[in-house]
């Protein structure tokens, strides 16, 4: 089933993934209590794509969503990420793959406490691009107009509500402009309308930046949002499905509402894939 | 860093703790340092307090109050030999003993000098008081310090003692002239030598005075030359570096050991120039008393308090911020980086707690003043306590940096 699915993405997206995940394996315990958070999962992420990791708490989101991005060593499995097998560089190079090309957004918006939102995002620029104080500052209020926080530019995370908080969050996150932006339930400490406006946000910073986002819910409103959808329960993938957006953008056929992998779907590159021996 | 400058604004109540420990140790170093040099440098006030730009005493002296008996007028005429000298007077100093009137003995420092204005030995606590340095012209009449008077069984002047078996009577008392141990007892070279059982025509110092434009330094120098053929090397350093001083005493303790070989008594006649004479004195007296290292005992001590509790507050600090370091870990951003960030608070907090010390520690140098003790600010010590004591903030920042191994980007996934 998941050979099938590689092979139809590809056959959608006309391209290579930029991220693949294959066959992954993580188990927490020991001994007796050993038992696995992500059992054999292979799936694959395409340039763009607005991926939502979907499922009930504890079906392994989170830690599958660690694995693809370098942050927690799968026990089994391989992920590549970009053409780099990012489980087989050493630890300075996984840093340094990080930097150059992900973003982060979790839950808890943890940003420091005595810094301006404005402050946030320029240490990012300037501890990790390595960007003069001016370059950091204008990068900053860049992404703060498009987050349209211009205003609270100077307030620092206790003068900022959840939401507010959020979008300086997601601004620090795309300072950088990643490839890649990961987000960990980035809506779940926030009420309906302020979560929606941070998903909108990131979504379309995300497509104007050509970020691709992979993001871990399990709320299910931000389904229409999603290109993709990648459902887990207990550890296993249980399906992937499209939302409405990826396929009106990319083959221009819009979809009505999310639902199963359609296999009909017209394929462009079909000729190119096949022609691969 | 501007971010550790607003870190360290915005949660002030934090960081207050470790820049109140840094100001103490700051502090601590330079109050009691400060003391001891201020306490050690009595033993040079007969020559700080004198206008003589030379002193000619007896062979290895160690100090001004260690001076022996030389003869008068051999020393006068060598010290007036010099063609750049301008002018040569005698002086007389050294340990005797006051007995009182209840019976009790105790130490004092007998000091001797000529008393007309402008003579070179008269000491400069004597200048308020023309009509006391007047009176003690007379033989046998003795000054010292007013707070020396319980000590020596003195109510009043008028009153007498005996020193070193001499009658003296006591013709008033001076300000600023408190001994160590032993009270400066001052009066005429005439008066001195009984009470320092010298004969007549001894002294135990010839001072001179050069000619205007003449350096005293090349004085010493040329005369040591004619005198003494293995004469102590001249010192290169600053009078006011305290580094210097131990090599300056090595070098003339070998100096004085060379002079030992083959001279007869008189070429081993000692030749400083004032600066010279009172570091000699000084450095003497803190390194034969080690008072220096008990204080500096203490002041390692309170650095180390200091040291704790400044890395205590920067590895809490630094904790309560690991969810918001994991995030930049997260995104590529180096340890480096982020220990950078908070070795800048460490030094910020030294630099802050430094600057909330100094106004402290000279509010205790004029408290101490008030008290009639000093205490010797000088620069170099001042800079000495604020470098060793930024590099405590420093080394506390280097310890703190354990807390940042918790960072781990895994620990914000749920
Ligand atoms: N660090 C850990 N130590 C032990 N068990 C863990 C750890 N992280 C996750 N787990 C377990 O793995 C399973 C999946 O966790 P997680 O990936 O966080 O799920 P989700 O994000 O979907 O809620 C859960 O049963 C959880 O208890
Ligand atoms: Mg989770």
């Amino acid at each position: 089933m998941i050979q099938e699915g590689t092979a139809f993405s590809e056959r959608v997206w006309g391209s290579d993934p930029i991220l693949q995940g294959l066959h992954l394996v993580r188990a927490f315990g020991d001994g007796g209590a050993l038992s696995r958070a992500v059992d054999d999962v292979s799936l694959e992420v395409h340039r763009g794509q607005f991926v939502l990791m979907m499922g009930p708490s504890g079906s392994g989101k989170s830690t599958l969503l660690a694995m693809l991005s370098g942050l927690l060593r799968p026990d089994e499995g391989r992920v590549v990420c970009m053409g780099e097998d990012i489980w087989s560089l050493n630890d300075k190079e996984r840093e340094q793959f990080r930097l150059d090309h992900c973003g982060f957004v979790f839950q808890g918006y943890n940003l420091f406490p005595s810094l301006t939102a404005r402050e946030q995002i320029e240490l990012v620029a300037r501890w990790g691009q390595g960007a003069t104080s001016a370059e950091a500052r204008d990068m900053a209020d860049a992404l703060l107009i498009r987050l349209n926080l211009i205003d609270k530019a100077h307030l620092r995370p206790p003068q900022l509500s959840g939401g507010e908080k959020q979008r300086v969050a997601i601004g620090r996150a795309l300072v950088k402009a990643p490839d890649l932006l990961f987000a960990d339930e980035p809506t779940s400490a926030l009420d309906w309308a302020h979560g929606e406006e941070v998903v909108k946000m990131l979504r379309e910073l995300a497509k104007d930046n050509g970020t691709t986002v992979v993001c871990v819910t399990h709320d299910h409103r931000l389904v229409p949002f999603a290109d993709r959808l990648i459902d887990l329960e207990d550890g296993r993938l249980k399906r992937q499905s499209y939302g409405f957006h990826g396929v009106t953008d990319q083959i221009g056929h819009p979809m009505q509402e999310p639902g199963e992998i359609q296999p009909a779907i017209p394929a462009k590159p079909t000729l190119r894939f096949r022609a691969t021996p | 860093m501007s971010y550790a400058l607003t870190t360290l604004w915005h949660e002030r109540q934090r960081y207050l703790t470790a820049i109140l420990a840094v100001a103490f140790c700051a502090l601590l170093g330079s109050v009691q340092f400060g003391l001891l040099l201020g306490l050690f440098s009595i033993t040079s006030m007969p020559v700080d307090n004198s206008r003589a730009d030379i002193w000619l005493g007896a062979p290895k002296v160690l100090g001004v109050d260690l001076g022996r008996p030389i003869r008068e007028s051999q020393a006068l005429a060598r010290l007036a030999s010099h063609p750049d000298i301008e002018r040569v007077e005698g002086f007389l100093q050294g340990f005797s003993y006051w007995a009182r009137k209840d019976g009790g003995q105790e130490l004092c420092m007998v000091v001797g000098s000529r008393l007309e204005p402008g003579s070179m030995g008269r000491n400069t606590a004597l200048e308020r008081y023309p009509e006391l340095a007047e009176a003690l012209t007379e033989p046998g009449t003795v000054v010292f310090d007013e707070s020396d008077k319980e000590k020596l069984g003195v109510q009043k002047a008028g009153d007498e003692a005996e020193v070193a078996g001499s009658r003296v009577r006591v013709v008033g008392f001076v300000k600023g002239a408190k001994g160590l141990a032993a009270p400066f007892v001052f009066c005429s070279l005439t008066t001195a030598r009984p009470l320092l059982r010298c004969f007549p025509g001894q002294i135990t110092y010839a001072l001179g005075k050069v000619k205007k434009g003449a350096s005293p330094e090349d004085v010493v120098a040329s005369l040591r030359r004619q005198y003494a053929p293995a004469p102590p090397k001249a010192d290169p350093l600053a009078s006011k570096d305290m580094g210097a001083l131990s090599i300056q005493t090595e070098s003339q303790k070998e100096a004085a050991e060379e002079n030992a070989l083959g001279q007869d008594s008189q070429a081993e006649l000692s030749i400083f120039t004032s600066a010279e004479f009172s570091r000699r004195t000084r450095v003497h007296w803190l390194t034969k008393t080690k008072g220096g290292f008990a204080l500096g005992y203490a002041a390692v001590l309170g650095l180390m308090v200091g040291a704790v509790v400044t890395s205590q507050t920067l590895y809490s600090a630094t904790a309560a911020s690991i969810k918001e370091f994991a995030v930049l870990k997260a995104m590529g951003i180096p340890r480096w980086r982020v220990s950078l960030h908070v070795m800048t608070l460490a030094a910020w907090v030294g630099i802050i707690g430094i600057v909330v010390a100094i106004p402290a520690v000279f509010s205790l140098a004029a408290v101490a003043e008030m008290w009639g003790v000093q205490m010797k600010l000088e620069a170099w010590l001042l800079i000495t306590v604020s470098v060793v004591t930024l590099f405590m903030a420093i080394g506390a920042g280097l310890f703190a940096l354990r807390s940042l191994r918790g960072v781990e980007p895994a620990l914000l996934l749920r």
